[in-house]
Order: structure tokens, then sequence, then C-alpha cells
């Protein structure tokens, strides 16, 4: 039984090193690409073939069957087998390759992903995401460089994605992703209840005195509800506390104030130091009389985000920057439950302007080294992403069976989505929406409106692309991390005594912790990466 | 005639039966809410807690799983049909190999037992050990490789082997060789028979691995029909989890949310079949406790 028990203590142990490991097995990964497949050779092959076919015939040569795998995070859906058959039915009739798509689960994903990367195992295609460590692991070599591939096989999807999002997936001038094209929005805001609003005659949430007087009236009204479910987020080193979000709409930042440096959207190279600042101190103040007002709990810093309190009625606002989707969200979860309730938004990019699409990063499919025929998986791309049957085929099912198009152009679920054996979104296809073919429900109409209008006056998501390289100041980084929980944390959730005393031992306490050589490291890094942008 | 209970007998008893009561209510208690839970309006359940009796009754979170009993089903299937096959295999291999080894004329049995041993003290590792089964045996994605990976243990073939040493004598052996019994009747007609606790405690070790096991599945399958049971549930439970985690700087996109109910009534589903096969196997188990710590 001991020895069980040793056994299991070794798994844990394992698992326990993963970070570690992760960062050996990047190591191995580019040790065995190198030795099994040369990045220059396998280029040679390409290109060789490229020089075959184009002797032959116009096309590239597809005269050789390929059976190739998908690597994807997430579960799968329950008609997957049945969809794979009438995608490789059209693949191998028009690329003479068939297709698996292996879904990983979001159990263990990254663990996974590293596993697989480093141990050399047949892959073709891989989902890659900023939370999978994508830029780690492009510099690390996992991933065939597609910058010669990419125009000679796949000209069309070459063409179709801007230049944009090319050079922002790159790595050292080398593409190693595909980006996806769909523009998605990250600008929060202010959550709340539209039918209370309307029931009490509140003043609509514009501004930070009108969210005061919302959640005021609303208190006044009901006063058992709870109002908000705010809550602690841990090992980050900008807010650390959900609430604070609400102060972005003050301030115009491009990085969400990390270590207290805040980079001016409107002018990446300005950058100010936050926490030292008088407005950071007012703003503490503000905190601290919205908690005394019982805005949030005051057991605040030891709850967890809930995601579905607002719908079950346990809160009835979110000053957690919820994005124009979660509305979006919200409204469909409750359109049965409780018809009566509405919710709505006031976007703190309204008061600030500062509004940014994610980053060209955030979903993409990549080619890991392993890959014996990159050439045919960047064909097999291009036709999952531009071939209009086989795309809306793997991102919404079967016309007729799984989803219909009403008269208007939207999406209509013919299954309970709960249940349903090929919901919307159903293979995790974020990385091969094609914004062209892509068919929404009409809970969505609201986002929709709100990208549009987002589209117009976007700028560049800078923070997403930046790739904080910390191991000069990893030490000062975890004391201050510790700093931050232990005195910034009640700050930020307004549980102190005394605002001005609280802000003077945190701001003690970092400098202590080494904020000052973290942030000049950061500003210099910041502003080399900024400059590297033009 | 009734032997005399002093005094103090009676009240060791009545302390005993309070605080033994107490255990087993604490015991209790976590089921009793999971499945008052699974009854419960999940609303309320989110807004309220938990509580051991259910508020507004509601077969709604059981309905729920059972409209796509299948999948359920399927994993049921693949853990039962697992737990069964490897924990026969390896019983068979496991006891054949203690045989084996525990024969003193068995001329390099020193070395063999140590080269057993010596996994159990150096390991290649995850990475290794992954590329061995997925690239090397080309087991991904394949039902054996949730079944193979579990059915030799070391420890197990060491507790095997002083199992038969201790309790089938040399002579005995001997004597069948005599009377013109081949190796193989030996093992299958003399030490079999000899060891059932031996069988008993391996294979109850041995099966409830095999039921509890979720790794092989979250390492080696990637098709939702070939999950085992267990990862089958913590896959549904962690997997949101997971995703909110990775997803707290970008655009949540819509995965669906178990409701705390649904979770409740899928915990009943995996652990019930279990819970009500341990009054027939417990006369075993306590046996194969004795034996493990005994002889191990």
């Amino acid at each position: 039984m001991k020895r069980r028990n040793a056994l299991r203590g070794l798994i844990v142990m394992a698992l326990a090193i993963s970070p570690a490991l992760a960062a050996l097995t990047s190591c191995a990964s580019s040790g065995q690409g190198a030795a099994t497949q040369p990045p220059a050779a396998s280029q040679a092959t390409s290109s060789q073939t490229a020089e075959e076919s184009a002797e032959t015939s116009a096309g590239p040569d597809v005269s050789q069957r390929v059976d190739l795998e998908f690597m994807m995070i997430g579960d799968g859906p329950k008609d997957l087998d049945r969809i794979v058959g009438m995608v490789n039915e059209k693949t191998l009739e028009k690329l003479n390759c068939t297709i698996k798509w292996n879904y990983t689960t979001f159990t263990d994903a990254m663990q996974k992903y590293n596993l697989a990367l480093s141990s050399g195992q047949n892959l073709d295609l891989i989902y890659t995401a900023p939370f999978q460590n994508y830029f780690q692991l492009a510099k690390s070599g996992a991933f065939h460089s597609l910058n010669e591939i990419l125009p000679t096989y796949a000209p069309e999807l070459y063409a179709f994605v801007p230049e944009g999002h090319w050079k922002g997936v790159s790595v050292n001038g080398n593409i190693y992703t595909i980006p996806c094209t769909y523009k998605q929005y990250l600008c929060g805001g202010f959550i709340y209840r539209k039918d209370l609003r309307e029931k009490f005659n509140l003043p609509v949430p514009v501004s930070m005195d009108t969210i005061e007087a919302y959640l005021l009236g609303v208190k006044e009204n009901m006063p058992e509800q709870l109002l908000t479910n705010e809550f602690p987020m841990a090992g980050v080193y900008q807010f650390n506390f959900s609430a604070i979000n609400v102060l972005s709409m003050n301030h115009t930042w491009a990085n969400d104030v990390i270590y207290g440096i805040a980079a001016d959207y409107n002018n990446p190279n300005q950058l100010t130091d936050y926490w030292n600042s008088d407005q950071f101190v007012e703003e503490m103040k503000l905190m601290k009389k919205w908690a005394d007002m019982g805005f949030w709990s005051r057991s605040a810093l030891s709850s967890v985000e809930d995601m579905s309190a607002m719908e079950n009625g346990k809160t009835i606002a979110r000053l957690f920057g919820g994005t124009v989707n979660s509305v979006s969200e919200y409204n469909a979860a409750v359109e049965t439950t409780h018809p009566d309730w509405e919710f709505d938004i006031f976007l703190y990019s309204d008061i600030n302007k500062v509004v940014y699409p994610t980053h060209p990063t955030q979903d993409g499919i990549a080619v890991p080294i392993a890959s014996k025929h990159p050439d045919r998986a960047v064909m097999f791309a291009q036709e999952l992403i531009m071939d209009e049957e086989i795309n809306l085929l793997t991102n919404y099912g079967i016309k007729g069976e799984h989803y219909d198009v009403d008269a208007d152009g939207w999406y209509i679920p013919l299954q309970d989505p709960q249940t349903s054996s090929f919901p919307w979104d159903g293979m995790k296809s974020w990385a091969w929406r094609n914004p062209v073919y892509m068919l929404f429900p009409k809970t969505d109409q609201y986002k929709i409106e709100m990208y549009a209008k987002f589209d117009e006056v976007a700028g560049y998501n800078y923070a997403a692309g930046f790739q904080e390289d910390y191991t000069n100041y990893q030490t000062e980084r975890a004391a201050l991390g510790t700093v931050m929980t232990q005195y910034l944390q009640p700050l930020h959730a307004g549980l102190v005594e005394d605002v001005d005393a609280a802000v003077a031992t945190f701001r003690e306490q970092a400098k202590l912790a080494g904020l000052e050589t973290i942030q000049q490291q950061y500003t210099e890094q910041w502003l080399a990466y900024i400059k590297s942008l033009e | 005639m009734k032997i005399k209970r002093g005094r103090e007998t009676v009240v060791f008893q009545i302390i005993a039966m309070v605080v033994l009561a107490v255990c087993a209510l604490i015991s209790v208690l976590p089921f009793l809410i999971i499945i008052s839970g699974s009854l419960s309006n999940n609303e309320l359940i989110s807004r309220e807690g938990y509580s051991i009796l259910p508020k507004q009754l509601t077969p709604q979170a059981y309905t729920t799983i059972l409209r796509i009993p299948e999948s359920l089903l399927t994993a049921y299937r693949v853990t039962i049909v697992n737990t069964l096959v490897g924990s026969l295999t390896g019983l068979i291999c496991m006891s054949m190999a203690g045989y084996v080894l525990s024969r003193k004329n068995f001329r390099h049995r020193n070395i063999i037992s140590f080269l057993i041993y010596f996994t159990t003290i150096f390991g290649g590792g995850l990475v290794p050990w992954y590329i061995m089964i997925s690239n090397t045996l080309h087991l991904k994605d394949s039902l054996l490789a949730i079944c193979l990976p579990l059915i030799m243990s070391p420890f197990m073939i060491i507790l095997m082997r002083t199992f038969i040493s201790n309790n089938v004598p040399d002579s005995l052996v001997e004597s069948c060789r005599i009377d013109g019994a081949g190796e193989f009747s030996i093992y299958l007609h003399i030490v079999l028979p000899l060891i059932p606790s031996g069988l008993a405690t391996i294979g109850l070790f041995l099966g409830l691995m095999y039921w509890n096991d979720w790794y092989m599945s979250s390492m080696f399958i990637s098709t939702p029909a070939k999950f085992e049971l267990q990862f089958y549930l913590y896959n549904m439970l962690s997997g949101f989890e997971a995703f909110k985690q990775m997803n707290t700087a970008s655009v949540t996109e819509s995965v669906s949310i178990p409701s705390e109910t649904v979770k409740l009534a899928m915990a009943v589903f995996v652990t019930g079949p279990i819970i009500l096969l341990y009054p027939f196997v417990q006369r075993f188990f306590i046996s194969g406790i004795t034996i493990g710590a005994v002889k191990g």
C-alpha cells in the first residue's frame, strides 16, 4: 500500500513540477524536432515538391494520400464522427487527404500540449492561443514556420488574412500560426438588471455617480438582495480585486496597470506610475465608500467567481468587466426561466474611448514541427477557413438537422442547446471562424451592433502582443505578488479603516519588495516593444 | 445465564456508541447533502447554499442527465469492462510472475526480482512514459492504453511472491513434480487454490485502481466514447474551471455550464454502484487489508 502511495506521490510530484516540465519539454521539443526533421530540411523538401509540381501541373502535388491529425482543446460534439466523415469525403476528393480531430478536453490541456508537442507524436495541426502559451511554444520551435509554405500552398488564405494579423502572430519574423480573422472586443462594462432600474425608476448608469445611484436605489428597495459578487483575483499583477475594473473608465490605460505602471493608450510611449499618484488615493477612497455602502460583501476577499450568480438572481449587477458578449449570454440564459428580467451594459469605453479587439494570436491554427506534411496541413487549413460548405459544417453542423437559418439570416438551433449533438460552436471552431460565413443566433444582435460600432473606433491591442520577460526580476516580482495580496487587495476592496495610512503602508512595502527595479525593467521592455511595432 | 456487566463497561459502551454515532453521522452527511442537493432547485442552491433536506424537491437534474444517457452509459461500460478485463488479466499475470519468482530453483530469480523492484525506485518520468505509449506502442486513443499500464504493478508482484512462498511449501511442489505434474498444472491446480485470499487482496487493489482511474483516459484518450467513468465526471466538473482560467483575459465564448444540481446528480450516478457493491465485497476487503498489513 505504501509503495502504491509512493508511486502516486511521484505522479503528483510530476504534476506539481509541470511548469518546470513545460520549460524542459519545450527545450526537448526543439531538440527532438531538430533530430527527427530539421526545419531546413523540411523546407527543402517542400520547395522541392513545389518545383516538381510546378513542372508537372499547375496545382500542388497531392498524388499521395495523407491522413492528418488536428489537436484541439476542449470537448468535441457528439456528432463529431459524422461531421468529420462528411468533411473527409470532400477533402479526399479535393486534396487527397483525411483529417482526424483529437480533443484534449479542458482537463490539463496545457500539460497535454507540452507532451504532444515534445514527444514528437504525429500531429499536423494544432489550435493555438495565448492562454495555451502560443508565444513560448513558438519561440521554442514547436511549430513549423509558415512564411514560405503559406504563399505556395494556401495563396487564397494568405491573401484573405490581413497583413496586420500575419505581423501580429509573427515571432522573430516567422509566422507560426494562422490567425482567426473574426474580431472580438474586450472592453469591459457594468452589467446590470435593466428591469429593476425601470421598476424602481432609477437613473441609467452612465458614470461613476449614476452607477452608485443605481446600486443604492436597488439596495433601498430590496434590502435583502445581494448586489454584486466581486471576488479577489489571484496571481495577477494588475487589479487583484474584480470590482476595480470600474476604475478603468477614468483612465486610458493600454496595459491594465501592471506593477502600477500605466501606459497611455493614445500614446503608448508615455508611462505613469499609477500607484504613486494622487488619483490612486482618491480612487481607493471611492472603493472604500462603495464597500461601506455595501455594494459587495464584507467577506468579498474570500468569495469566488460565480458566473451564474446573475442568472440565478443571487446578484443583480457586475462591476467586473463584463463584455457585450456576456450581456447577450445573460439575456439568453434567462429567456425562459425569467422572461421579465433584462440585462443591460454600460460600457466603460463610452467614457474613456478605449476600444481594442482581441489580439491576432487569440485563436489560431499552427503546424507542429512533428508534422511530415506541413504543405497538406496548410492546404487543409485553407479549405477549412475558405470553403463555405466545410466551414459551415464544422462550425454549426448539418443544416436542417442541427441548425437552420431563418429569413433574416439568424442561426436557429434545431435541438436543445444543452443536449444538442452539435451545438453552436460545437467543434470549438474558434480558430477557423470566417467572418464572411459566420452565423449568429438572434440573441447576439446587440453584440453584432456593438461590434460594428467598435470596428470604426478600435485601435490596436498593445497589451496582448507584449511578451514580458521577467527572468531578471523574478524574485522581486514574487515578493511584490505577496505584498499586493496582503496590502493592495484590501485597499482595492475598500476593506481598510484608513485609506491614506493603508496606501502609505502599501507603497512602503512595495518599495521594499523591489518595485522600483521591476518598474524600471518593465518600462524598458515595454518601450522597446512599442518601438518594434512602429 | 447472563454475564454480569460492570458499570464501567456500560459507561464505556455508551460513550463508544455516541462517539461512533457522531463519526457515522459525519461520514454520512456529505452523502446526504449530495443526494438532497441533486434533488433541489438549482436557483435556490445558488442563492442560499446547500442544505441537508432538499429545498423544493425536483427531479430536474436527473431528467437532464437521463435525456442523453448514452454517454453516461458508455462511460459505465468502459469502466466496467476495463475493470473486469484489467483485474483478471492482471491477476493471472501477477500470480504467474509471483509463483515463478517464489520457486527457489528458478536460476535468476534474484536478478529478476531486483529488476522488478528497481522500477519502483527509479522511473523514466512522465515524458518517456508518454512517448513509450503513444509513439512506440501506438496506443494513443486505444482502449488498451487505459488497460495495459495498470496491469502489472511491481509492488503487487512482490506481494504475490511473498504470499506464495509463505503459503505453498516447496515440498508440495516437489512432490507434485514426482507425481508427474507439469509446471503449468502445478500452478493451476495446486498453487492457485492455495492462495484465494492473496488473489482476493490483489484483485481488490487492482479492481479499485481500475475503477478509480481517470488519468489514463486524460492522457491518452481523445474519443469521448472511450472515456472512463471517473474521467467523464472529472472532465465535466473541472473542464469549465480550466476553461475559465484560460479565458480570464479574453472573451468568454459560450460553454455550457453544468448547473450545481447536475454535478451532484452525476456524483450520485458515479458513486451509487460502487457503494451498493461494498457490502458484498467488504468481507474480502477486510481480510485483504490484514494480508497487506502483515505481509506488505
